[in-house]
This record gives structure tokens, C-alpha cells and sequence, in this order.
């Protein structure tokens, strides 16, 4: 377990301040925050490449806050690899073992046990400046793990990649993490990535924890302004993905949603609240979703307002309206309304 | 029509002045090497005076181009990596020999070591600067340390500091992560600083003569032996050392420009 007591640092024109997390034994934990808000520099404090200015930081019990980071035994791969270029492949993710004593032949043996791994073994005598980002990123992860660390801090491992390598090795991600167990902290800026790796998660803002929980409590509950506008979705679905015809329909309770992005099975929905049309009567048109419902909740949202519509399923629509379309349609609470979007802005994942 | 006339103007008159400098640079050196008989250079090449200054300054520049890098590996490191108090003057102070006439070098050097106490004490010590090898190897570092230090200063720059801190998680102490990856990833930085300061090394005439002398067969580097022959006319002599010296130079400058890249440095 790794507990982390009321960290802050000062760089200078960058403050982190006061965190506290407690993250347990195995946990998969998602930090979230946009550009600029200290993720780096908290894992690199976490590493022990800064030192804390005040705070505690222990992992399993033990204080490890004054230790250097190679006593730490904690995993570190930055958002861009930083593969040491004049070393082959081979050589990079061998390099940890050597500053222990290990045999020459048993590093070998590791080196190829993780490039399999990690499924860069076709690789091995290559150097980083050859490889695509994605072998590079494998590569920066089997180095990290070949020290069997307590802790593997990921930074960003995946947003530098196009979207199909991305997904492929985030679903490696979840099998590593399965096979190994090994405690990871993983930073991003998709919520998408969050939800479907993190058993929990931590969104920061400038230099601060501002709230911590399963993906699916802080989507739903944010509980800060700041929250709700980074996560930004406003509509997320459970449900059961059927493809047929060129199409996909999703069971998310007592409703199907139908979806341009065919992916079948186990899936997320995402409909951004801009994205939805709201009229007191049913219209006709090509957008394939429509529904009716009642208005659950009225809430004044600065320029737009948002509307919460209740379907009968679980958690109701949330839509954005401008105030002059407000007044037009003459909308109240519990008044009755459909909701209207196409099959294109529904986002599966 | 009269507006490409005018430009081919332009182009005809830039491209003459740029010829016409390349020519003026490369006719001079020519004239070198050509003023007398190949046979005659090969001779001279061949003196025992010569071969002396060829060993001399090849090992004094040797010499003194291991201390700029044995010293400017780890200051360079500190400009690079640290803020600490007095960073700017020392910045400043380190590159004033870049601007200190080396004639001025080489006399404040003398004044230094032959008139203070200190100096004193250290040819007490067995370390005699004036008037020997020792003071062309003390003079040369003085005047080329700062081009060393320049040039290592903006290869650790360069490197970003998180390749150290991966190094450091994978079980390196600060010390190890520099040797085991900063060092390597210096290479071609080491390379264009060590040729440079070698070759300038190799030509260091003003502070070398102020502060060791230009003593037949003792201090006589190539740039003196140039400098000696032509004060008593012995011109094959003197050609014979300028021409090594031009090959010594063109050799660094092509290593220089197929590895550096380091024009900003300056
Ligand atoms: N060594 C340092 N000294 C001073 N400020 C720093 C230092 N390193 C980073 N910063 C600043 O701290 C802030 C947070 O940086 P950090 O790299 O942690 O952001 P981040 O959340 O990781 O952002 P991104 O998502 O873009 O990677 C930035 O404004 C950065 O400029
Ligand atoms: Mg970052």
C-alpha cells in the first residue's frame, strides 16, 4: 500500500499542494487533470526525484520519503519513453538489473521473459530511434518492470499513440497489471481511459487532489464545478452492444441507443449534452435516437442551461439548451418533452 | 523585365563578393604551400627541429585539452543543471579569456606566476611555469578552457534531465546515472570540444610566448618555430611548420563540421 500524507513541494512558479492519497496493494489508480497540473511532478515526488518539501510518504508502512529513489523500488516511465538512445533495446530494458548483482545470463534470461512480455522480443538489437512509438512505449514499460517494483508510475503512457495502438496496449496494460499485480499509477487526460483501467482515480488541478473515487462515482457525482467541466460528458451509459446491418444497438436498461461506432458486447455510451435535442413534440427526422420523457431538473449553467430529462431508466439525460430556446419552447419541471440525437454522436467505448 | 534585371544584378553582385572572399581566404594558404619545392618541405619536415615542435605541440595540446575536460565536466554540469548563487558571474567570468586578447592572457599569466608569492610557492613545489613546456600547457588551458566549457555546458543543456531520473529509478546513485547515460549521451559534444580545444591548443601562440618564451628546442611549439624561422629567415623552416599547422586545422574543421553542429555554442 502506498499512503501519501499531506505532500507538498514548491518549484518555484509551481506549487503542489498538500496531497494526501492512499492507494492500496494491486490497485490500478487513474490521475487525471489537464495540461499543467502537476501530475508529473507528484509522480516524479512519488519516484523521489523531487524531494517533498513537507509531508509523508510510506509504502507498506514504511517511510520512504528521505529514502533516494533507487532504494524505492518504485517503477517510473515518462510521457515521452526516454529510452536511452545510444542503447539497443536489449541493453535498455536490461539496464536496472545491472546496478544489481545479477549474472550476466540471468539478465538475459529476464531481458527476453519481459521483451516477451511486453511482446518486443523480435526487437531486442534494435535501438529506440528505429522503433514506432508504441515499441518504444513497450520497451520504457518492460525496463520499468524487469525491477519487479512495488509501484510502476505510468505517465501518459498512451496519448502520444494513434487511437488502434492505444487501445491495443491499454488492454495489455490490464493484463500486465492482472498477471503481475503489481500496484500502478497511471496518469492521464482521458476520462475514457480512466474508466476502463482504474479501479479508482484522483482528478488534479493546479497542484491539488480536488477529488478522488471509482470513475463512476466522480462522473456521476462531481463534486466541484472544476470537476464537472474537465470530465465534460454529462451522459454515460452501461449496456450490451448488438452490431447488425451496419449499425450498433445498445440495451442500456429499458431503452436501445443506437450507435454509428460498431463495436459489440460489454460497452460504455457517452452522448455530449450539446449534442441532444430537446422539442415538446416528437419530430421526424434522420437522427436515429429518440425519446420521451419528463423534466427532472432545471439547472442554470451560465450561458446554456441544463436540463435533465428522465427517460425511466436509471440516470436521466442531461441536456444543454440555450436560454433563448428555453424561453421559445416554454419547458418547466415535470413537463413532458422528447429528447432527439443521431446515431454519430453517440460515443462507444 | 527591368525588374528581373535588377534582381539579377543583385544576384550577380552577391555572388561575385562571396567568390571573391572565398578566393581571398584560400589563395593566401595556397601561397603557403607552394613557395617551395616539395622536396624541400619533406627536408624541412624532417629536421630535427621541427619533428621537436611537431611532438611538442601535439603533446602540450593533448595535455592541456584532458584538463579542460577533467575540469569542465563537472562545472559545465553545475552551470547545466543547477541554480546556485553567483551563477551569472561565474557565466561571465568563464567566458572573459574568450574576449582577453591572448597576448594579455599570456602576460597577466607571467605576472601571476613569476612575481607573486603564489607563483613562488609553486616553483618551490617543483612547478616551474615560466619560460618552460609547463607554462605552454597552463597557458593554453587558460585561453582554450572556455571554449571546452561552452561547449560541454550546452551538450548537458540538451540532454533532458529525466533520462538521469529513469537511471535513478532503475537503481543508479546520481553519480552512476551521469557515468552510465549522461556521459555517453555527451558523446559528439566531447568530440567537437576536445578537437577544438586541441587544435586551438595546437595554435596558441600570443600567451604561450608571454608566459613560457620562445625558446629554441624548449618551448618551441609550431606557431613559435613560424615565428622563430621567420625572425631569422630560415623561410623553409618556417613554411614547414605553417603547413602543418594548415593541416592540423583542416583535419579539426572537417571532423568539427561532420560532428558539431554546435555553431550555436558561440
Ligand atoms: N523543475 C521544475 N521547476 C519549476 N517548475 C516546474 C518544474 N517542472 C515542471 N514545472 C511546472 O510545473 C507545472 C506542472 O508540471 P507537470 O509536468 O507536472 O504538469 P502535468 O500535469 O504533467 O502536465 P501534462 O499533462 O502537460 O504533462 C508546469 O507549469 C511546469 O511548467
Ligand atoms: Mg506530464
Amino acid at each position: 500500500m502506498i499512503r501519501i500524507e499531506n505532500l507538498s513541494k514548491d518549484l518555484g512558479e509551481f506549487f503542489l499542494r498538500d496531497v494526501s492519497l492512499e492507494i492500496n496493494d494491486g490497485e490500478y489508480f487513474m490521475v487525471l487533470g489537464p495540461t499543467g497540473a502537476g501530475k508529473t511532478i507528484l509522480l516524479e515526488t512519488i519516484a523521489g526525484i523531487y524531494h517533498a518539501d513537507s509531508g509523508r510518504i510510506f509504502l507498506d508502512e514504511q517511510d520512504i520519503t528521505d529514502i533516494p529513489p533507487r532504494e524505492r523500488n518504485i517503477g517510473m516511465v515518462y510521457q515521452d519513453y526516454t529510452l536511452f538512445p545510444f542503447l539497443t533495446v536489449e541493453e535498455n530494458i536490461g539496464f536496472g538489473l545491472k546496478t544489481r548483482k545479477v549474472t550476466k545470463r540471468e539478465i538475459k534470461r529476464r531481458v527476453e521473459e519481459l521483451a516477451n512480455l511486453m511482446g518486443v522480443s523480435q526487437l531486442l538489437h534494435r535501438y529506440p530511434g528505429t522503433l514506432s512509438g508504441g515499441e518504444q512505449q513497450r520497451t520504457a514499460i518492460a525496463r520499468a518492470l524487469i525491477m519487479e517494483p512495488k509501484v510502476l508510475l505510468l505517465d501518459e503512457p498512451l496519448s502520444a499513440l494513434d487511437t488502434q495502438t492505444a487501445e491495443r496496449l491499454r488492454q495489455e496494460l490490464k493484463n500486465i497489471h492482472s498477471i503481475t499485480n503489481t500496484t500502478i499509477i497511471h496518469v492521464t487526460h482521458s476520462f475514457e481511459e480512466a474508466f476502463l483501467l482504474g479501479s479508482r482515480m484522483a482528478v488534479m488541478n493546479k497542484g491539488e487532489i480536488v477529488q478522488v473515487g471509482t470513475p463512476n462515482d466522480v462522473f456521476r457525482k462531481p463534486e466541484s464545478e472544476f470537476v464537472a467541466e474537465f470530465l465534460g460528458v454529462g451522459n454515460l451509459f452501461q449496456g450490451k452492444s448488438r452490431v447488425d446491418n451496419g449499425i450498433a444497438c445498445i440495451d442500456v436498461g429499458d431503452i436501445n441507443i443506437v450507435s454509428a461506432t460498431l463495436k459489440s458486447g460489454s460497452v460504455h455510451v457517452s452522448i455530449r449534452p450539446e449534442d441532444i435535442l430537446v422539442s415538446t413534440k416528437q419530430i421526424v427526422s434522420s437522427a436515429r435516437n429518440s425519446f420521451k420523457g419528463k423534466i427532472a431538473s432545471i439547472v442554470d449553467a451560465g450561458t446554456t442551461l441544463k436540463i435533465a430529462v428522465d427517460v425511466g431508466i436509471d440516470n436521466p439525460f442531461i441536456v444543454a439548451i440555450t436560454k433563448q430556446s428555453f424561453d421559445e419552447l416554454n419547458l418547466k419541471t415535470g413537463g413532458e418533452v422528447y429528447i432527439t440525437f443521431k446515431a454519430s454522436a453517440v460515443h462507444v467505448f | 523585365m527591368l525588374k528581373k534585371l535588377k534582381q539579377s544584378k543583385i544576384k550577380f553582385i552577391t555572388i561575385l563578393s562571396s567568390l571573391f572572399l572565398a578566393l581571398f581566404i584560400s589563395v593566401p594558404i595556397i601561397c603557403i604551400v607552394t613557395h617551395t619545392t616539395l622536396s624541400a618541405l619533406i627536408t624541412s619536415i624532417l629536421s630535427e627541429e621541427i619533428q621537436f615542435a611537431i611532438r611538442l605541440s601535439l603533446g602540450t595540446a593533448a595535455i592541456s585539452t584532458i584538463m579542460c575536460i577533467a575540469i569542465s565536466i563537472p562545472a559545465a554540469y553545475a552551470l547545466a543543471r543547477y541554480d546556485f548563487f553567483g551563477k551569472s558571474f561565474v557565466n561571465t567570468t568563464l567566458d572573459a579569456p574568450l574576449a582577453l586578447p591572448p597576448l594579455v592572457a599570456g602576460v597577466s599569466l607571467l605576472i601571476l606566476f613569476g612575481t607573486t608569492s603564489f607563483g613562488k610557492a609553486l616553483a618551490d613545489a617543483g612547478l616551474v611555469l615560466v619560460f618552460t613546456p609547463l607554462g605552454i600547457i597552463i597557458a593554453q588551458f587558460f585561453v582554450n578552457v572556455p571554449f571546452m566549457l561552452r561547449i560541454l555546458r550546452g551538450t548537458f543543456q540538451g540532454i533532458n534531465p529525466r533520462y538521469e531520473h529513469v537511471a535513478e529509478t532503475l537503481g543508479c546513485t546520481k553519480a552512476q546515472a551521469f557515468w552510465r547515460v549522461t556521459l555517453p549521451m555527451s558523446k559528439n559534444g566531447f568530440l567537437a570540444g576536445s578537437i577544438i580545444t586541441w587544435s586551438k591548443g595546437i595554435g596558441e601562440f600570443g600567451a604561450a610566448l608571454m608566459l613560457a618564451g620562445a625558446t629554441r628546442m624548449k618551448t618551441e611549439t609550431l606557431p613559435i618555430s613560424v615565428f622563430l624561422n621567420m625572425s631569422c629567415n630560415e623561410l623553409n623552416l618556417a613554411i614547414a611548420a605553417a603547413t602543418i599547422l594548415i593541416i592540423i586545422s583542416l583535419i579539426s574543421l572537417f571532423v568539427f563540421e561532420r560532428y558539431g553542429g554546435f555553431t550555436r555554442v558561440f
